[in-house]
């Protein structure tokens, strides 16, 4: 290892951090665009260093590569030997570094991005500081070496999530769906603060060296329960079910907010979770089992809703959501590599439709309903290509880069003994190139443009050159993995060597890519003929599913469900507590206190009469009780006397 | 020459320190109290005086003479204030001058 560049390792989790200090020190004295110049400069250098770790890393002999491991030591949090010994250390093994390439790489794109989408915004320098924030919380999180660390960074990304999708703050659905997603987290938070006591109870540590090397001593039952509190944050992180109602109002954020936090990087730290606990998961079945099955789930679930949904950014946060699902259903049966290649390609395509779709609201002044768009291809061709490559890579269709890492999990699924999860990743993949198509098809055909307003177009070069280099990584990014050609299983080997699941992509089954090619195929050709084939078969759909259609629009109502159960009770709860109990039981004693004050005050004041005989009338008597006091009741025993 | 007794001048001390105590407390015009005080003041200086006599120690002399210093000092103080009263008010009695309660 070149010890150069291991030295730069800091660098990479806290060029961000400065970034933001000092954007929130001096952004205020200098021009606007300066903020945005270091903001995304400090990203670019974490990315720089990364890559070139990378690169060094790639360039090892095979053997030493398969059990590469970098950690850096940078100090104690706690130092209470020899019980309670927390290091601060950065660990850069396969795992964390393929997360810190997508979150630096992807990331600073997305800060270019924004310099041209947020240029009108008056808090243009606000958002660049609270960008760096997050990019520096989420490296805190996929570097950290032990699970506090790893809380640590967890809690803060939530936080950063919270103070971006509540930035237009002047506007109440903001406020509200930050809140949400705010108080969502944090019940993973806790989830993920449960797993560390019982980790702390069971071996005494929270390094993941040191818990994963004692996994074998614990109980299946208590790893199962660690498991699944670990679980429980990834679920609320993630947005899997039952926790996934906030990622849909998430999308009150801007635009690259949502494609950096709420599609590329945070909503995927469950799946970097799972993946990095696999020691813990490979020996708790019941675990991993309930992993697969929530996401297998959602997957389905989410792709489901997203048939429906009329707001662009909707239908994409119900895509994520989905995409999701198959990560961590990967991960739950113990495909980790399939699940990290779906992440990687998924923060490529699902970036670049988000940025594409950014391009499409910022040239409509904001507007974000698909039925009011329509034609658009010909108005923004930029838009239109750069959303058709991401569109065809999600949906799975070859050689585009979802198609490689979808089919990878599907193919494992089966493999590893799921096919209850493969048809549901199967008939997700249906639904997927349906609604997207559907998606595609109302915001740039069907027809003339719907909208008001002539669309302008201002499409800067530092929205265009992000969305172009990412729309060639949508194409060629599955290409790491090809048929008999992984280069991503064995590029992990090091973090996955204890595995007790075999990581390997290169076996490729005709069958499964064939079947969900087909399957993709027929959900275009099935939107095609809905939305662009001039018939009733719309309307003949709409009147035979209107039920279903009500029940889809209303995202299953979950979040009406939560309302009535938490909601209410909650608000119910604390109206009584602030008339009654706030009132007279925290209230009454600092009363209490005010009224003994009062009273001693008032009492005191009587003595007080400004006339000067009265003092000289207390000071005559006070001398003579003094006097009685000494010389009768003691007899003068004080002075000694005899 | 015949002593003259401890307590006898423990008496006139004691009646002084009574006669100046009601005085002070009875009169309302500065003045006549401030001579009140006076007389109580003079009265413990007997008290010290006679004492530093009975016991043969010459701190209670001493005594006296701060006492002596104290009380001028006291005085002068206290007719300036009656002084800046009396130009602001023209009739002195101090239940008028009451103001100053909280």
């Amino acid at each position: 290892m070149a010890p150069f560049i291991a030295s730069l390792v800091p660098f990479i989790l806290f060029a961000p951090l400065v970034g933001a200090a000092t954007i929130a020190l001096f952004g205020p004295y200098v021009h606007r665009r300066a903020s945005a110049a270091v903001g995304s400069a400090s990203v670019l250098l974490s990315f720089v260093i990364a890559a070139a770790f990378a690169i060094v890393v790639w360039h090892l002999p095979a053997a030493e590569q398969a059990a590469f491991t970098h950690s850096r030591f940078l100090g104690y949090w706690v130092h209470l030997p020899p019980d309670f010994v927390i290091s601060f250390r950065l660990l850069v093994d396969p795992l964390s570094l393929l997360w810190i390439l997508v979150i630096t790489g992807v990331g600073f794109l997305i800060h270019l991005y924004s310099v041209g989408y947020m240029a009108a915004d008056k808090n243009y320098r606000t958002f660049f500081a609270y960008m760096n924030i997050f990019v520096f919380a989420m490296l805190l999180l996929v570097m950290a070496d032990n699970f506090l660390w790893l809380l640590v960074g967890w809690g803060g990304v939530g936080f950063a999530s919270y103070i971006l999708i509540g930035f237009y703050y002047d506007r109440n659905t903001a406020v509200l769906a930050a809140r949400k997603a705010l108080i969502m987290n944090v019940i993973g938070d806790v989830g993920i603060m449960v797993a560390i006591f019982l980790m702390y109870a069971h071996v005494g540590s929270l390094a993941y060296q040191t818990v994963f090397g004692q996994v074998d001593a614990i109980g299946t039952t208590a790893l199962t329960w660690i498991g699944i509190w670990l679980f429980v944050g990834a679920v609320a992180k993630s947005a899997q079910l039952p926790l996934q109602t906030w990622l849909p109002d998430a999308m009150e954020g801007p635009t690259p907010v949502s494609a950096l936090i709420h599609a590329a990087t945070m909503v995927t730290a469950g799946v970097y979770l799972v993946a990095r606990a696999h020691p813990i998961y490979d020996r708790a079945p019941v675990a991993a089992e309930i992993v697969a099955v929530v996401g297998g789930l959602t997957a389905l679930f989410a792709a489901t809703i997203g048939t429906v949904q009329y707001d662009i950014k909707r239908v994409l946060a119900y895509s994520t959501m989905s995409q999701i699902g198959y990560m961590i259903m990967a991960v739950g049966i113990g495909a980790y590599a399939a699940g990290a290649f779906h992440f990687l390609t998924h923060a490529f395509f699902k970036a670049l439709l988000f940025m594409a779709a950014g391009v499409v609201i910022h040239n409509l002044a904001g507007e974000q309903d698909i039925r009011k768009m329509g034609g658009l291809a010909k108005r923004m061709p930029f838009a239109y290509w750069t959303f058709l490559v991401g569109t065809l890579a999600l949906a799975g269709i070859a050689p585009f880069a979802g198609f490689f890492s979808k089919d990878a999990i599907l193919d494992q699924a089966l493999t590893l003994h799921h096919p209850w999860l493969y048809g549901a990743g199967t008939a997700a993949a249906f639904l997927t190139a349906f609604y997207m198509f559907r998606l595609l098809f109302l915001t740039f055909f069907t027809g003339a443009y719907r909208g008001e307003g002539e669309p302008h177009h201002d499409t800067p070069w530092t929205m265009s050159v992000p969305v172009a280099l990412l729309a060639a990584l949508s194409v060629a990014g599955g290409w790491i993995v090809l048929p008999g050609h992984d280069a991503l299983s064995p590029a992990l080997r090091a973090s996955f060597a204890d595995s007790l699941v075999i990581q390997d992509l290169s076996g490729f089954n005709w069958q499964v890519s064939i079947g969900t090619l087909i399957l993709a195929l027929a959900g275009i050709v099935l939107a095609y003929a809905l939305y662009e084939v001039p018939s009733g078969a719309r309307e003949w759909v709409r009147s035979q599913f209107g039920v279903m259609r009500a029940v889809l629009t209303n995202a299953y109502y979950f979040d009406a469900i939560y309302h009535v159960a938490f909601e209410v009770p909650t608000y119910a709860l604390a109206g009584l507590l602030a008339r009654v109990f706030d009132r007279d039981v925290i209230g009454a004693l600092p009363r209490a206190f005010t009224a003994l004050a009062t009273w001693l005050g008032d009492v005191a004041d009587r003595w007080e009469t400004g006339y000067l005989r009265r003092y000289g009338l207390s000071i005559v008597v006070g001398v003579a009780l003094l006097l009685v006091f000494y010389v009768v009741l003691t007899r003068g025993a004080l002075w000694g006397a005899p | 020459m015949p002593q003259i007794p401890l307590a006898a001048y423990l008496g006139l001390s004691s009646a002084l320190f009574v006669i100046g105590a009601v005085g002070f407390l009875l009169r309302r015009n500065p003045i006549t109290m401030l001579m009140a005080i006076e007389l109580m003041w003079n009265a413990g200086n007997l008290a010290f005086a006679a004492f530093a006599r009975n016991f043969a120690d010459m701190s209670g002399q001493i005594f006296v003479f701060i006492v002596i210093t104290v009380a001028a000092a006291e005085a002068a103080i206290a007719l300036a204030i009656v002084v800046m009263v009396f130009r602001r008010r023209a009739d002195v009695d101090v239940d008028d001058i009451s103001v100053l309660r909280g």
